[in-house]
């Protein structure tokens, strides 16, 4: 109760400090919240930015198309290095080292090698979310108690009956974990690739209102943007609680 | 899963054989024409690439590599000392950790255009980008390491007199080392990510910058030596401190 308050003491102080400062400043560069406001609604009724619904749209299309390709790439690859011993043993530590890159040096050769377009966002924001996916899967692999797979096979069971009786029950924490993981990832890759260059999508309208100092616009949008971010994360966590209660 | 553990031997020549089999693909595809050299050149065209834009990227990389130095101090003391403040008094803890766990989840590149339209082209954005891409990672972990301290460990201490500077001195501050490591081996990568990212939104130098540069001007062979050249700077920082973490992991006993 006390710490909620002041959870929210501490935000409306922060509001009001760059209330006052924003208005203080430069109003190219700042722009205190209660400007944001007309601005935000101004961005929602089509007014200042008409094709917003068609950027959201190509966004979102750029984070499934992403996520649809990252899931279907991590879990095959995760399930082959997580079969083969051999396999995972070499390829785990490559992965991993790789991991060690930050993803954005990826970014220049994707844009030279798709374009401008959608292509050169969805390569980006796969390659964020295939990664950790396939070390989930891998790591979930291993999790399963070889035993138990042993004793079901020796009672008959075939192999889709492993997987879904033995497998997927003893893997499903680990793996749910990384599939919420890589979405979170998909969608940092989509974004950042629309902000580093395009021509369409939230990334693009961003750098236009940036780019001609509409700052106040440019706040709106980024808070329409972040409102996609944070509602694929609460989606992808109650997703992920379903799951988890479906294990135990 | 199952089958005996294959030994170290097999792993490495897998390894090896897995480079030099991708390696001689991509050479073989690229000179027979199935894939386009203008977009994927073959390693030999890379590898000569390389010679050829050896000093404007080093030149790049050590701006890159600099920049990137001073952020990662930055993040690694602001990280652990916010950490330490923030994860031991619990007051600050319950009311700040919401607001960290939340800065620390945005994609920060939203706020990117604006911290270039307030401190301009240069080194400062990149500093102050790396930074807030640092701070977070290794402050999330260190307040977890300080409010999972042994709580006996500290009810003991106090019992036994310890002043509040011994608390922190003797007992807490021993206990986070292992995650105060963790995250700067975390944070290494962020710093760089960050600076990177600002060089190719708004650089004028700097590595990104080059790379950039480079694919406008659909150069692959010298845009492939110059990812190589990041890439493998990366791995060689990040395990020259993994390296560092074992050795003081010795230390420690």
């Amino acid at each position: 109760m006390k710490v909620g308050l002041l959870r929210l003491g501490l935000l409306a102080v922060l509001l009001a400090v760059w209330e006052v400062a924003g208005r203080a400043a430069n109003p190219l560069l700042a722009v205190p919240p209660s400007a944001v406001l007309p601005a935000l609604r101004d961005l929602l009724l089509l007014r200042s930015y008409p094709d917003l619904p068609a950027s959201l749209l190509l966004t979102l299309r750029e984070i499934g198309t992403a996520y649809a390709l990252a899931v279907a790439a991590g879990l095959g690859c995760g399930f082959v290095l997580g079969m083969y011993r051999l396999v995972g043993r070499a390829w785990g530590p490559m992965i991993a080292a790789l991991y060690a890159v930050p993803a954005v040096v990826w970014y220049p050769s994707l844009m030279l090698f798709f374009g401008l377009d959608a292509a050169s966002k969805i390569a980006f924001g796969f390659l964020l979310g295939f990664f950790p996916i396939t070390l989930a899967v891998l790591a979930g692999v291993r999790q399963v108690n070889p035993q138990l797979v042993v004793v079901a096979r020796a009672y008959g069971a075939g192999a889709v009956t492993v997987f879904r009786r033995v497998m997927l029950p003893s893997m499903l924490f680990t793996l749910v974990g990384g599939l919420r993981t890589g979405l979170a990832l998909c969608v940092i890759g989509v974004v950042v690739g629309e902000i580093l260059g395009s021509k369409a999508g939230m990334g693009a309208l961003i750098n236009h209102a940036y780019g001609l100092l509409r700052t106040g616009d440019y706040v709106a949008l980024v808070l329409v943007t972040l409102a996609l971010v944070v509602g694929s994360d609460v989606l992808a966590s109650l997703l992920e609680r379903h799951a988890r209660r479906w294990t135990e | 899963m199952d089958g005996v553990k294959p030994g170290l031997a097999s792993v490495r020549v897998a390894q090896l054989a897995t480079v030099v089999v991708g390696l001689a693909a991509w050479e073989l595809a690229a000179r027979r024409l199935w894939v386009d050299p203008l977009f994927v050149p073959a390693p030999s065209a890379v590898a000569g690439a390389f010679l050829g834009i050896g000093g404007p990227a080093l030149a790049g990389l050590a701006d890159t590599l600099g920049k990137t130095a001073v952020a990662y101090v930055l993040s690694v003391a602001l990280g652990a000392s916010a950490g330490v403040a923030v994860g031991s008094v619990r007051l600050l803890r319950d009311v700040l950790s919401p607001y960290v766990i939340a800065l620390y989840g945005i994609p920060k590149i939203l706020v990117l255009p604006w911290i270039v339209l307030l401190l301009g082209y240069g080194t400062t954005p990149a500093i102050f980008y790396g930074t807030l891409h640092g701070v977070f990672p290794i402050m999330v972990l260190v307040m977890g390491a300080v409010r999972d301290v042994d709580r006996t460990l500290v009810t003991v201490a106090r019992s036994l007199g310890a002043t509040t500077w011994q608390l922190y001195w003797k007992v807490l501050l021993p206990a986070i080392v292992p995650s105060v490591l963790a995250g700067m081996r975390l944070g290494i990568v962020f710093c760089l990510l960050g600076v990177l990212v600002v060089e190719m939104f708004a650089g004028v130098r700097g590595m990104g910058h080059v790379m950039g540069s480079l694919a406008n001007g659909f150069q692959a062979p010298e845009l492939f030596a110059a990812t190589g050249l990041v890439s493998a700077a990366s791995i060689a920082i990040v395990l020259a401190l993994d390296h560092l973490n074992d050795k003081l992991s010795h230390w420690r006993g």
